[in-house]
């Protein structure tokens, strides 16, 4: 009897877990797990133009690296794939630090410390590039740089006094970089925002006490209660970056000068117009992407000791 | 709902099932694939009119069959991005009977098992096709054999504004002595940009040679013009010779030294080249082809059938050689039918591709859209005659046509040769160190299919 009711009880929970976690794990399967098992088959078979796996070969990677004898490991990286990790590294660093990390902390701070309506009305207007559709925001970002006396930018520096520029040939990784910063920006804003709320009001009280002037409050209160959403919002964004050619695409086409490893990987495989149609090629770049994201998620996630910064928040008893 | 009224419905659903497969008997479905493009509506157009011509000839034959064609129209970007859906499609099965498409990706196609061999077809009704301009054959050839049918053909050229060419103090006589310059060789690609500098220097140009923004088949002309010759016939793989490649690059590096190419030339988009030419009139020289007539026509206020005027505002020339006294280059890209290997209805398809390739349609297709035509015969069509004197005008432009090589991987070297272009003009690669890496680049994604010459 005791143990018909103790399998009767196991069941239930079997059935319990599959009812409420099944969903879950089925589209982690379908979408995330399965696409990863079928990109690795992809990169190692000789897939082009039609979509027939032909047999089995590295020769995909032969394309991105080449036997050297001089080289320290016996290989070096050809120039395309050289210059797309560089150019990866440099999106992902600077957009990174100046936008989605630094950006978004000094929104979140000044927003929350003026008045409540004046700061939710700048935060509703950080969010705007992010609410409006790319194609549009990337339309206005050309009618902006326009390289012509025309473009709004230009019309600027002219009025100023100075000469027009051409970003899209002369700075094009700042383009980018400024393109894609300014949406981010708000991700992290939000975050911190938030972050900054759930702290303790009695603390700013404190430290207004103990004589703290903003910089002080900042130092001392608002930081080290963001140390866990700042970790968070750097892993993530990390990951975000490596992966996303969307702007970059609609801002600068193929271009060899702004030709990160996601656009690369796009371009041999997928983008109209521009020798697309390597399947095995751009699953062999993406499948170098994947590997990179895993190593920089868990370097950032021991370097910023995320596990230490997942317990309870500590602010509480300091 | 009422019982009465399911069993009703229940009952006409029946009808219509069994009644279903007697019609499908009586009608054969041709799919057509054709991507929707503005430049020519009639290449799937008269495929769908030749239905209607067969359907008269079954019926006057007393056959109770009717052909219907189903047109698959897609929005790819460019015939590249169309070529390969269209291969994507065919590999799971959903390949069309008859596609539009361009030559260039024959050998594709013949590869995938996708593209029928038309020899027994032409042989069949070869009267159908005896007045074909014979060298279109070699657009839709593969290894020997014909796998298409060439649906149109066209002249590429150097427009020159001949208004900008007198501000900036040429003759008449210079201006109306460039083609033959341009042939005899004398007025080479440096003269070109010496020229196209000398505008933008003066202020009476904002950009002095335009060319396409993107990868495509203009640039083979270029090289052709450094004797560049991407095609071993007798290998049939893809060829390039590493001294005229260096040559090439070197030569885009003088334009853009003189101005006369923008340096960032590819980063435009097409509208801002065509309307840098026609529309707001900035650009001495523009390089594309004979298809723009009509609207450089409109853009520069004549009416359709003013050649004269035409002529006194721009002039045309083929790609000058890049050495004095050397031959000029030019070249044609055909836009075929292909037949599905696989197709039930193969023989049905191929017959409605013959009959759309006749004389009158195909002039219908090839004076609203300012291709050339395809028989000799077209060019003595009042029609053509009337309408059609851009495109005679150019013919003589043919002389020095050569087509893109029918090689499974031409998208690719096109591509990454188009790197080098883009390399030297933005100036991140000087052309010894573009032309390297462009080499590399095609051993190393083109394996055995590239041969590099000296």
């Amino acid at each position: 009897m005791h143990s018909s009711l103790q399998s009767a009880s196991k069941r239930r929970q079997v059935s319990n877990a599959a009812l409420f976690m099944g969903p879950a794990i089925l589209l982690l399967l379908l979408f995330f797990i399965a696409p990863i098992i079928l990109n690795i088959f992809v990169a190692f078979s000789d897939m082009h133009q039609t979509i027939e796996f032909r047999e089995f070969t590295t020769k995909q990677f032969g394309k991105l690296f080449k036997a050297d004898d001089d080289a320290l490991l016996g290989f070096s990286l050809r120039y395309a794939f050289n210059k797309a990790l560089v150019l990866s590294a440099i999106y992902v660093f600077f957009t990174l630090l100046f936008f989605n990390v630094g950006f978004g902390l000094i929104l979140a701070i000044t927003t929350t410390s003026i008045p409540e309506r004046l700061g939710t009305f700048y935060r509703a207007v950080w969010l705007l590039p992010r609410m409006s559709p790319s194609v549009v925001y990337a339309l206005l970002w050309h009618w902006t740089i326009t390289p012509t006396e025309a473009g709004l930018f230009n019309q600027i520096l002219i009025y100023a006094g100075l000469e027009p520029i051409n970003l899209k040939l002369n700075h094009p990784m700042l383009l980018i970089i400024l393109a894609n910063g300014f949406i981010g920006a708000s991700m992290g804003m939000i975050i911190f925002t938030s972050a900054i709320r759930s702290i303790p009001k009695h603390l700013f009280y404190a430290a207004n006490v103990d004589g703290a002037g903003p910089l002080s409050i900042i130092r001392f209160v608002i930081l080290p209660a963001l140390r866990w959403p700042l970790s968070y919002i750097t892993v993530y964004q990390t990951l975000a970056l490596l992966v996303s050619f969307e702007y970059i695409w609609l801002l600068m086409g193929p271009s060899r000068s702004t030709m990160t490893l996601a656009m690369l990987a796009f371009t041999k495989s997928l983008a109209p117009d521009i020798g697309g149609g390597q399947y095995a090629y751009g699953a062999a770049i993406s499948l170098i992407l994947i590997i990179i994201g895993i190593i920089a998620a868990l370097g950032l996630w021991r370097l910023t000791n995320m596990k230490k910064l997942l317990q309870a928040p500590k602010i509480e008893v300091q | 709902m009422s019982m009465k009224a399911i069993i009703g419905s229940a009952l006409v659903a029946a009808t219509a099932l069994t009644a279903a497969p007697a019609a499908i008997a009586e009608e054969v479905t041709v799919k057509l694939w054709s991507r929707a493009d503005r430049a020519g509506p009639l290449r799937a157009g008269n495929i769908v009119a030749a239905a209607d011509t067969l359907n008269e000839m079954l019926k006057a034959a007393g056959y109770d069959k009717t052909v219907k064609v189903e047109l698959i129209e897609t929005n790819a970007k460019g015939f590249d991005a169309d070529a390969l859906d269209l291969l994507k499609a065919h590999s799971v099965g959903q390949g069309p009977d008859i596609a539009v498409a361009a030559h260039e990706w024959i050998g594709s196609f013949v590869e995938a098992g996708f593209a029928a061999n038309l020899e027994g077809h032409i042989a069949s009704v070869s009267d159908m096709y005896a007045d074909i301009i014979p060298s279109l054959w070699t657009s839709v050839s593969y290894k020997g054999e014909r796998y298409g049918v060439p649906q149109d053909s066209e002249i590429r050229m150097f427009f020159y504004n001949n208004d900008k060419l007198r501000e900036l103090g040429k003759s008449e006589e210079f201006i109306a002595g460039l083609p033959a310059a341009v042939n005899s060789g004398e007025f080479t690609l440096y003269d070109v940009c010496d020229l196209a500098g000398e505008a933008v220097e003066k202020g009476v140009a904002e950009q002095g040679l335009l060319h396409r923004p993107n990868v495509g088949p203009d640039f083979q002309m270029l090289m052709a013009s450094f004797g560049i010759e991407m095609y071993n016939q007798d290998e049939a793989k893809l060829q390039v010779s590493a001294s005229k490649l260096e040559e090439y690059f070197g030569w885009l590096n003088y334009c853009v030294g003189k101005k006369a190419i923008p340096a960032d030339m590819t980063s435009w988009d097409w509208s801002s080249v065509h309307n840098a030419f026609r529309g707001d009139k900035t650009a001495l020289i523009k390089f594309h082809g004979i298809w723009h007539g009509n609207n450089q026509l409109k853009a520069w206020g004549l009416e359709l059938s003013d050649k004269e005027g035409y002529f006194d505002k721009i002039t045309w020339t083929n790609a000058p050689s890049a050495s004095k006294g050397g031959e000029p280059s030019n070249m044609s890209h055909p836009i075929v039918y292909v037949v599905n290997e696989q197709s039930e209805v193969k023989d049905v398809a191929a017959m409605l591709v013959a009959l759309a390739s006749q004389h009158v349609p195909n002039t219908r297709h090839a004076v609203t859209t300012n291709h050339t035509p395809i028989a000799y015969g077209q060019t003595a069509m009042p029609e053509f005659v009337e309408k059609g004197w851009l495109q005679i005008a150019g013919t003589p432009l043919l002389q020095y046509a050569q087509f893109m090589p029918n090689h499974s991987k031409i998208g690719q070297y096109n591509a990454i040769t188009f790197q080098g272009v883009q390399a030297v003009e933005t100036g991140e690669m000087g052309p010894e160190e573009a032309a390297e890496f462009v080499l590399d680049e095609l051993q190393a994604e083109l394996g055995d299919d590239v041969i590099i010459l000296d």
